[in-house]
């Protein structure tokens, strides 16, 4: 793969991973803002799979599999069940409204641009100048855990942390060992899937809701 | 005559003015004081063309006029830029005044401080030293609050404006001089030429001290946010010419008091200078443009608006300084040219929109835009000056504001590509308050014309509105002659900018604009055609009629009601007002602004269900004033009203007090000594 | 300079013209998806005969505003049209042809219409004058910032010089700080032209009409010049999306020949992207007024995002 062909697909692929990161501030369905989550995870396989490529790395070809299957097809999957037994639900009022957070995301994304300018010095390759993108993404994601009131869109967001981490664990040190991204990757769905019960079991006994009433719970 | 014999001799004709304005008889005093003070503004422009003509600065002494310190004149080309721009808004202002004279501007104190405060306005950027800067500065603070009072002065609200506003700028002259006694008392001389010489040896901390209190300090005179409350509350109290010579001139030289201070003193600085302001200067634009398109009184619009274009010089301003702190001469010399060319075509628009702004209160009895409409009629050239003023501030081509907006946009864009961290982020973020800012004044002077000048009146005072004298009519038409020459042409002022930039700020890049009928940029690629352009514009409108003419069958238009949708009755009441057509602008940004409203229903005495009357009422407040000052007030009147308890009253108390404070300071010399 | 000349002179006949052709073409596509047969292609053209055959007429309340304001838009879109290169990189007055200069040329013919609207004094007026501006307002921040990420490669504003940089190096299209301003421009110019999901073209309801409600009180031949200006300029900023995506087939000399090629390849261009608005349009509804801020500021972080992939992708 010639060095300009690897250079520009890897940018637009690390720049499609932050797209979604927004598109999920900015739609308010939460079947659209899983499906976002599910190109993320598409985009984030094919960095691993490009970055393999170059580099010879079977290896880590074969992490960008997985990523593929865990983060673009099981997970969303998993989130979707969750969605489909609240249908119509939307994230209609989130803390902050959608303008405000779409300008808060671009403020976090020039953030992570001038914080990392001492971090892309030490990896000055080509993967280690897009570094900026998986950290803006994480701090996309802890906005969106910060501000939304939907149990499903708070699970988004630490899942959007996650990939940010991911992509710049891929960039800067041109792939993980196997072991450690099946270990990470296990982690996460673990999580979900305990979020997903969590989330069902109380819908089923309070109804639907949004995140603030649980304050109602404690007296 | 020399410069400085013509300097000397304006500022001798602008204190004639003033006498002659005490000693006239009724009749002629406006006029008699107005000559005079035209001859002055001849003089001061003559003295300042020379020096920007020549390119040396001219240099006086005499330790006659003021006791113990002198007076110093050092009339460098920046200072002649400057002076031209005051004249430029004076000497129709002035003629502006003769006509206004019925409303305040014809008694004793006015027609006396008027042409007192102009000659300090033209003598401010004259000054060298320390000592005359500050005895001009605080005449020029005195005369206009003075100015301020005159006409309404009995009214509660032009009482507690005149109070924000000494108390504002009283607060701003103490920081300007305890930075200029820093700087003076480490360069052991109190002339800008020695002050200057030594700048480059000082600490940087003593360096960052004086430039942030300078920043303050003229950045309150200038009406930065937060320290521009007082010009929404000043500007409608006082007459429309001290507006338009306040809002035009007086804040240029705030802008001129940071210039002097951040380059031509200190020459340049770190880059936390100045990105503090741009953040300072995009938060004006961002905040004076949207409470001007949210505000209901013209000229309280017109006062926010020039926050907003006080911010966009600064805008430019921190820009220039960036690029000089990162090493791109070239760019920083384009910022700067922006920014002097911003500050000019903000004093002759403004000035303009001011005095038309009078014009309208003389002929109607009222500034509020939901008391006008329909005066485009009414009042023909009066209106059609004003639209083309409002054309101008928005930035529309061929008119000189775009040009100002070209000159900031093409600093920013070739900015954006000098690798430098700061710049990288500063640059995309000030492109995006610059763009907002614009939106946001379309929307304030459409709202300004479409309200105020449009449509049918909608209040009795609108409905008889006649047209006002030719003087008054006639300066409007000259600042607007101006504005559209220099959009048209500006080749005529931007070799005085450039001569202003250059040698006044030594080490920035020289030579930066071609010279020609276009603006070309000298090493970057940008050029503007806009004479080309007018000529284009003009072509264009005329075939484009002459081709509507021609295809239609007849070329004269039938006048009928107004269709509506098919209603029948269309009042003045079914118009939009200015709240209406503001209200999807305050709706997005309600969190920025949150505007009080107040819901009152009456009901009948005898039973709860029927409803009497219902009154709504909604008001955008400063929000800075209600979350920054009104606190504060609050406190210090607490703390007033706590100090009440050392004063009971008591004589006995009070000669203790007395004998207290003198055992006290006996003890400390002993102590001491 | 002559062949220059001529060439601005054929770029605006051929807005001036293909303007309402490719509104016809976009409202026959979009009947035929809807299942209805639809009125020819050309039936903008003859609706405008039709309306400058009719009578003039105006307000009694209006001012010269209401008669200069059709004038004055039409006449800043064709000098727009004259200096941008649709048809070929050399126009005339090329060199003053920036994307900055253009954005201002629209403005005036948007702020002077604005104007219009309310000078009937009727309350339609105002509320289409008052949202107009609002959503012209917040449009602003999106497409300054896509033009300053698009004349980063350039390194220059200038139109005809980054379609020149685009012609010289093709594959500058695919980096996402391109990708990203055309898309946040792509957004900018359907709500600038009043187009669905911002603004619906053929609706007269209160609730929903923001330009129509401006142009309420035209007839005849002032409704045609109106007309002819609105498609003028949907034309000029499709001619413009495609010469910065795909600028193939521009003439880069003044010769005849190549500007034959030129008017050719930019009427196919532009008749392709008005195809796929209208698709577009056929499955979007309309967007809540108070959602279009919403819209607009993800077209403003797309823009940043364009800027910032611009700095960290080299």
């Amino acid at each position: 793969m010639s060095a300009s062909t690897y250079a520009s697909a890897l940018g637009l692929e690390a720049a499609a991973v932050l797209l979604c990161a927004v598109v999920t501030l900015w739609r308010r369905s939460l079947g659209a803002i899983v499906r976002a989550l599910a190109i993320q995870g598409l985009a984030l396989a094919c960095v691993a799979m490009v970055i393999g490529l170059h580099q010879r790395d079977p290896g880590l070809v074969v992490v960008g599999l997985l990523v593929l299957a865990a983060k673009a097809a099981v997970v969303p999957m998993l989130i979707t069940r969750v969605v489909r037994g609240d249908p119509g639900s939307r994230e209609t009022q989130p803390l902050v409204n959608v303008p405000a957070s779409l300008v808060a995301a671009g403020a976090l994304t020039f953030l992570a641009f001038a914080a990392t300018r001492s971090v892309t010095a030490l990896v000055p390759t080509t993967a280690g100048r897009l570094i900026p993108l998986g950290l803006a993404c994480m701090l996309v994601g802890f906005f969106a855990l910060v501000t939304r009131r939907k149990a499903v869109s708070q699970i988004v967001g630490i899942l959007l942390v996650d990939n940010g981490v991911a992509l710049v664990a891929f960039l800067a040190t041109a792939g993980v060992p196997l072991l450690v991204e099946l270990g990470a990757s296990l982690d996460v769905l673990l999580a979900v899937i305990v979020l997903r019960v969590l989330a069902t079991h109380l819908r089923s006994r309070l109804g639907p809701f949004d995140l603030d009433q649980l304050t109602e719970l404690h007296d | 005559m020399n410069a400085g014999t013509l300097v000397v001799t304006g500022a001798v004709l602008g204190l004639g003015a003033g006498i002659a304005g005490v000693a006239l008889p009724h009749r002629s005093r406006v006029t008699g004081a107005a000559v005079l003070l035209w001859g002055a503004c001849a003089l001061e422009g003559v003295a300042a063309v020379h020096v920007l003509a020549t390119g040396h600065a001219v240099v006086l002494h005499s330790s006659t006029i003021l006791p113990l310190t002198g007076v110093e004149v050092m009339l460098s080309p920046l200072g002649a830029f400057f002076v031209l721009l005051v004249a430029l808004v004076a000497v129709p202002a002035t003629l502006h005044g003769i006509g206004y004279a019925r409303h305040g501007l014809a008694s004793r104190t006015a027609a006396c401080v008027f042409p007192i405060f102009v000659t300090s306005l033209l003598l401010v950027p004259t000054a060298g030293s320390v000592a005359t800067f500050m005895v001009l500065w605080e005449l020029m603070a005195l005369t206009s609050l003075l100015l301020v009072l005159v006409g309404h002065g009995r009214r509660a609200e032009a009482r507690s404006a005149a109070s924000w506003y000494a108390v504002l700028t009283q607060g701003g002259a103490a920081l300007i001089l305890i930075a200029w006694l820093v700087l003076a008392a480490h360069s052991g001389g109190q002339s800008f030429a020695a002050m200057g010489h030594h700048a480059r040896h000082l600490a940087p901390a003593v360096r960052g001290l004086v430039f942030v209190l300078a920043l303050i300090g003229f950045g309150s005179k200038a009406g930065v946010v937060p320290f521009h409350v007082w010009l929404p509350k000043a500007h409608p109290e006082a007459p429309s010419p001290v507006s338009a010579l306040m809002s035009g001139a007086m804040v240029a030289l705030g802008v001129y008091g940071i210039v002097l201070v951040g380059d031509a003193l200190l020459g340049g600085g770190p880059v936390w200078w100045w990105l503090a302001v741009l953040a300072l200067g995009a938060v004006s634009a961002l905040f004076g443009s949207l409470h001007a398109a949210s505000s209901t009184d013209v000229k309280r619009l017109l006062a926010y608006s020039t926050t907003d274009n006080v911010g966009l010089a600064l805008l430019a301003l921190g820009a220039s300084g960036l690029f000089a702190a990162t090493r791109h001469p070239v760019l920083a010399s384009l910022g700067l040219v922006a920014t002097l060319v911003l500050m000019l075509n903000h004093a002759a628009v403004k000035g303009a929109l001011f005095l038309a702004a009078g014009s309208v209160q003389m002929a109607t009895g009222s500034s509020d835009l939901d008391r006008l409409g329909g005066l485009l009629r009414r009042m023909p050239q009066t209106g059609a000056l004003f639209l083309v003023a409002a054309a101008a501030i928005t930035g529309l081509p061929p008119l000189n504001g775009f040009i100002g907006e070209w000159l900031l946009f093409q600093s920013l864009l070739h900015g954006a590509a000098t690798g430098n961290t700061a710049t990288d982020v500063a640059v995309p973020l000030a492109v995006a308050a610059l763009a907002l800012t614009a939106g946001l004044t379309v929307v304030a002077f459409v709202k300004a014309v479409g309200i105020g000048f449009l449509g049918r009146p909608r209040s009795q005072g609108a409905d008889e509105a006649v047209e006002v004298p030719v003087t008054m009519r006639l300066a409007v038409g000259l600042l607007v002659a101006v504005c559209v020459v220099f959009g048209v042409v500006p080749a005529l002022e931007l070799p005085a900018v450039e001569r202003a930039v250059r040698t006044a700020v030594p080490g920035v890049g020289s030579a930066l604009l071609a010279h020609g009928v276009d603006v070309q940029l000298v090493g970057l690629r940008g050029v503007l055609a806009p004479t080309e352009l007018a000529g284009a514009m003009a072509v264009a409108v005329v075939g484009v009629m002459v081709l509507r003419r021609s295809l239609s069958r007849r070329p004269t238009a039938r006048v009928v009601d107004a269709w509506g949708c098919g209603r029948q009755l269309q009042t003045a009441r079914m118009q939009y007002t200015a709240t209406s057509f503001a209200e999807p602008v305050q709706r997005v940004f309600d969190d920025v602004l949150r505007p009080v409203q107040d819901l009152d229903v009456t009901h009948v005495a005898e039973s709860r269900y029927v409803i009497e009357a219902v009154t709504f009422h909604n008001a955008v407040d400063d929000a800075i004033e209600r979350g920054l000052y009104r606190p504060v007030v609050r406190v210090v009147r607490r703390c007033g009203q706590a100090a009440r308890a050392l004063q009971p009253g008591s004589v006995h108390r009070y000669l203790g007090y007395g004998l207290g404070a003198l055992v006290i300071v006996l003890a400390a010399l002993a102590m001491i000594g | 300079m002559v062949g220059a000349g001529i060439s601005s002179a054929v770029q605006v006949a051929v807005v001036a013209v293909g303007g309402p052709v490719l509104l016809g073409v976009m409202r026959k596509v979009r009947c035929r998806l809807e299942g209805r047969v639809g009125a020819p292609v050309l039936q903008p053209l003859v609706d405008i005969r039709k309306l400058f055959r009719k009578e003039r007429l105006r307000p009694d309340q209006a001012t010269w505003i209401f008669a200069l304001a059709p004038v004055v838009l039409v006449s800043t879109v064709a000098v727009a049209a004259a200096v941008t290169p649709l048809v070929t990189t050399h126009p005339a007055f090329g060199a003053g042809s920036d994307l900055f200069v253009l954005v201002y040329l629209l403005l005036v013919g948007s702020t002077i219409l604005a104007l219009a609207g309310m000078d009937a004094g009727t309350a339609f007026g105002g509320m289409g004058s008052s949202r107009a501006v609002t959503i012209g307002a917040l449009a602003e921040p999106a497409l300054l910032v896509s033009i300053l990420a698009l004349s980063a490669t350039a390194h220059s504003s200038n139109l005809a010089a980054i379609v020149r940089a685009t012609l010289a190096g093709p594959g500058s299209v695919a980096t996402p700080q391109r990708l990203f301003a055309l898309g946040s421009l792509l957004i900018v110019i359907v709500a600038e032209s009043g187009r669905l999901p911002v603004d619906n073209p053929a609706t007269h309801l209160e609730l929903t009409m923001v330009h129509e409600a401006m142009v309420l009180e035209y007839a005849g031949p002032d409704l045609a010049v109106v007309t002819v200006g609105e498609a003028m300029r949907l034309t000029l900023l499709l001619g413009i999306f495609v010469n910065l995506v795909a600028p193939w087939g521009v003439a880069t000399t003044t010769h005849a020949a190549d500007i034959a090629v030129g008017v050719a390849s930019l009427a196919a261009k532009v008749a392709l992207l008005g195809v796929a608005l209208s698709v577009f349009e056929v499955s979007t509804a309309k967007v809540r007024l108070f959602r279009i801020p919403e819209l607009l500021a993800g077209a403003f972080v797309l823009a940043l995002l364009g800027v910032v992939s611009g700095l960290v992708v080299k």
